[in-house]
């Protein structure tokens, strides 16, 4: 089957800042993609790169097994796209701006248009530049699904919304991926990732940190051990036990990010200090995320 | 340089203020340098001192007088007044439509603070550009050997300064009532074409040389401050005038509601609400006005449109009737200017029905007005777009760069076509009214000359936008190319080295042929066609190439 999107040694130079390196990435049909990283991580410039608005330094993408470049014009009508830093004209009311895009594309279904601003409480007929934020973000989220895009590529969908028009939102991207479609969203709410997607990609530092399913990635041997003790502790006894990934010390305990064996870490609790209690947990998404961006010593 | 308010303004707009005062350095210098290839002796000797005076050029005949006169005077004075209108333009209205008012506000400083500093900084940055000139006064013609005796270089760049202030602040004051960037630009705009245009107009028109005082210009150029020195009195109307706008200015920016990222209501958004109109309205405004890329655009600038349209048709229309009431024998005086003097014109003899008309229309006015259109949809294509971040969701449409150029052009030529119209128009009636014998044919030629040179001028903006992504650098440089092939069409051919170099200009294809006399000449045409072609087409592999900012 074809890839929605695929990207090949793709990278991306601004002169000597390298803002993506080396990324190889599949994304299929009917699967909602999260796409995870800290601010400055490179996913906006790998989204802006897969739309051909900016060029690679090296490296290709496919959407649809064409050419993102080659054949931009032609995939453009497949994909619906939402900027992170979502502009679009102030002095067009949000139906002009609609009617607008929907110029440019053809093949736009009104009545589809109107559920969806049914769906997402949006007043079409004020301008843009009159809307607050999150309802300036449901008129580029209409834009973007209002065509039926075999392929929704959105950065930080749900800045601005509010928690209802979120789960409404949540609920469109889950039924565009049940049609067989598929969504690649980028995403700081790591909840709502959590929520919609299927798999998960982790950028950091312009360099693909690892895909995963979500719930492979929560099976991940990663734990979260807390170990109290009766007094302070150097935790530098700890680093070097292997699959220690991330330490985090309070007063009289430490927390640890960790998958490797039990065995090795009690010794080290025990043997140099005096251990009053332990509490161990299947680390949750975030946990998984901040392990993979506070650790320096993670591989990549 | 980001310590407060005043420093940050001051080193946002310093870099541009020095580059126009050095482009007005380089043409002091290619001024100089022509005129002093020129025997003037002659001319100064048979011209009589009260249109010496009137054009603003010092008394004594040489090279740097008619240098500084032409270049400081006009061109340096109007460019200066020009970069103070748009720093008063961006204190408080520009701040408000780009929606950073709110956050600047939210530190602690008072509106009127705010409003001060930037005027400071206006002041500041108006003396640093004046500065350079007042080096530049003295080492151009140092360099060229020309004598500069009796000259009072320093006076003539303080009246500059004072006067480049002065419109700034009426920028500023109405843009701190309005809180609309338009508005305060098109007003300071037009107060001072139409002050600068009436100053050396109405005098000339026997028994009104006393309506000339009304106008703010008169006192920048009353003095003649580079043969006399500053004149005091005059600097201290402007000034008493500065300070009341900026009086204006406080009291406006405190009285009311400051606007967060401003939508202005177009003449159509309030057709539209009106329930006689609002079926058509809606109909332009909504679905026409959206049906493709190229209809988006010509909705955009309807307001500018108005307001060239308006000043073009006005102009015109004023010259026909004046030429036929003007005094005889001052007429006959403009017949016998020397060309040195005549070039700052276009070398037109300004006693004929069409030389007046070609001086007070075509040369500076029409050009101007077209650049002021073209220049804004030239760089407001495709760099604007990029600086206001929609240009991402318009190429996320099924839209090629080059169509995006393309439509985007067709835009510029319906906005360049609608100006010429008007042009044709007004002028077509001047000729009527004033009685004049010019045939129609050569005023539509001269027309649509001009709106060919409007479109040069806008594709250069169009070019630049689209290699740049920044619609500033276009700005500046299409401006700075309309300027010098101004300049290197008008002064050029005064020396017989440099003649040649006048066909290197597009005003040479524009008014070369002396259309308004001779009619139209398809070749010139031909030439000014190809070269907006030419930068379309160029500009699309350029953006074609590049990544989106």
């Amino acid at each position: 089957m074809t890839a929605a999107i695929k990207t090949e040694g793709l990278t991306k130079h601004y002169g000597t800042t390298e803002a993506l390196i080396d990324l190889d990435m599949e994304v299929e049909m009917g699967e909602v993609f999260g796409f995870l990283g800290p601010n400055g991580a490179g996913k906006t410039t790998m989204i802006r790169t897969v739309l051909d608005l900016i060029r690679p330094t090296a490296g290709r993408a496919d959407i649809l097994g064409m050419d993102t470049h080659v054949n931009a014009v032609e995939l453009r009508n497949r994909i619906g796209y939402v900027p992170g830093d979502l502009a679009m004209y102030p002095s067009l009311t949000g139906r002009d701006t609609l009617t607008y895009f929907a110029n440019l594309r053809g093949g736009v279904d009104w009545s589809y248009v109107h559920d969806l601003a049914e769906r997402l409480q949006s007043d079409l007929d004020v301008k843009v530049g009159d809307y607050s934020s999150g309802n300036r973000q449901k008129v580029g989220l209409i834009q973007a699904f209002m065509n039926r895009p075999d392929v929704l590529i959105m950065d930080e969908p749900s800045t601005g919304l509010d928690p209802l028009v979120q789960r409404e939102f949540q609920a469109m991207v889950r039924e565009a991926a049940s049609e067989g479609r598929c969504v690649f969203l980028s995403s700081h709410t790591l909840s709502e990732v959590q929520r919609v997607a299927d798999r998960v990609g982790i950028i950091r530092h312009g360099r693909l940190v690892d895909v995963e399913s979500v719930e492979g990635l929560r099976s991940k041997a990663i734990r979260s051990v807390e170990l109290f003790f009766d007094d302070t502790v150097d935790e530098s006894v700890f680093t070097s036990i292997p699959g220690v990934h991330d330490i985090r010390t309070n007063e009289h305990s430490l927390v640890i990010s960790f998958d490797g064996q039990m065995a090795k870490l009690l010794e080290a609790a025990t043997s140099h200090f005096n251990l009053i209690d332990i509490n161990s947990h299947e680390a949750d998404l975030e946990e998984i995320f901040l392990t993979y961006y506070v650790d320096d010593e993670v591989s990549v | 340089m980001l310590a407060n308010v005043f420093t940050k303004t001051s080193r946002d707009r310093l870099t541009g203020m020095l580059i126009g005062a050095v482009a007005i350095a380089v043409m002091l210098w290619m001024g100089t340098a022509v005129y002093k290839d020129v025997d003037l002796t002659l001319y100064f000797e048979t011209m009589p001192k009260a249109f010496i005076e009137l054009m603003g050029i010092p008394d004594g005949g040489d090279a740097a007088g008619l240098a500084f006169g032409a270049i400081y005077s006009f061109m340096g004075a109007l460019t200066m007044a020009g970069f103070a209108i748009s720093m008063g333009t961006a204190s408080i209205a520009g701040e408000e439509m780009n929606g950073t008012m709110g956050l600047l506000l939210s530190n602690p400083r008072s509106r009127t603070s705010v409003l001060a500093s930037k005027s400071l900084s206006m002041a500041a940055v108006v003396a640093a550009g004046g500065l350079v000139l007042w080096g530049a006064g003295y080492a151009v013609p140092a360099m060229l050997g020309v004598d500069m005796s009796g000259y009072h270089i320093g006076a003539l760049v303080f009246h500059m300064s004072v006067n480049a202030v002065f419109y700034g602040l009426v920028a500023a004051a109405v843009g701190a009532w309005t809180g609309s960037a338009k508005a305060a630009s098109g007003t300071a705009i037009a107060v001072m074409v139409v002050s600068y245009l009436a100053t050396g107009i109405v005098p000339l028109v026997e028994g009104l040389d006393g309506l000339a005082k009304f106008f703010p210009w008169y006192y920048f150029s009353n003095g003649n401050s580079v043969s006399n020195g500053i004149a005091w009195g005059d600097m201290a109307v402007l000034g008493g005038l500065s300070v009341l706008f900026l009086g204006v200015a406080v009291v406006g920016v405190n009285r009311r509601d400051l606007r967060s990222r401003t939508v202005g209501a177009s003449l159509i958004d309030r057709l539209r609400e009106h329930p006689m109109t609002k079926k058509l309205a809606d109909r332009i405004a909504g679905s026409a006005r959206v049906s493709r890329i190229a209809m988006k655009t010509v909705s955009e600038n309807q307001g500018l449109l108005v307001i060239c349209s308006i000043i073009m048709f006005y102009i015109a229309l004023m010259m026909g009737p004046i030429y036929s009431f003007m005094d005889e024998a001052i007429l006959s005086i403009a017949g016998q200017l020397p060309d040195a003097l005549l070039a700052m014109i276009g070398g037109v003899d300004m006693s004929t029905a069409e030389g007046y008309l070609q001086a007070e229309i075509f040369v500076i006015t029409g050009p101007a007005t077209f650049a002021v259109l073209t220049i804004l949809v030239g760089s407001r294509a495709i760099a604007g777009e990029e600086q206001k971040k929609t240009m991402d969701l318009l190429l996320a449409n099924p839209v090629t760069r080059s169509k995006a150029i393309s439509e985007k052009t067709l835009a510029m030529v319906w906005y360049a076509a609608v100006l010429g119209l008007v042009t044709f128009l007004g002028t077509w009636a001047t000729v009527l009214l004033g009685g004049l014998d010019i045939p129609v044919g050569n005023v539509a030629a001269t027309s649509f000359l001009l709106t060919l040179l409007g479109l040069v001028v806008g594709g250069v903006a169009l070019l630049v936008g689209s290699a740049t992504g920044r619609a500033r650098v276009a700005t500046y440089t299409a401006s700075g190319m309309i300027l010098f092939s101004y300049f290197v069409f008008s002064f050029m051919p005064l020396s017989e080295n440099y003649a040649g170099f006048a066909k290197l200009s597009p005003f040479y294809y524009y008014l070369g042929s002396d259309p308004l006399v001779n009619g139209m000449n398809w070749g010139h045409g031909a030439v000014l066609a190809g070269l907006f072609v030419a930068l379309v087409l160029l500009a699309m592999p350029l953006f074609e190439r590049r990544d989106l900012r």
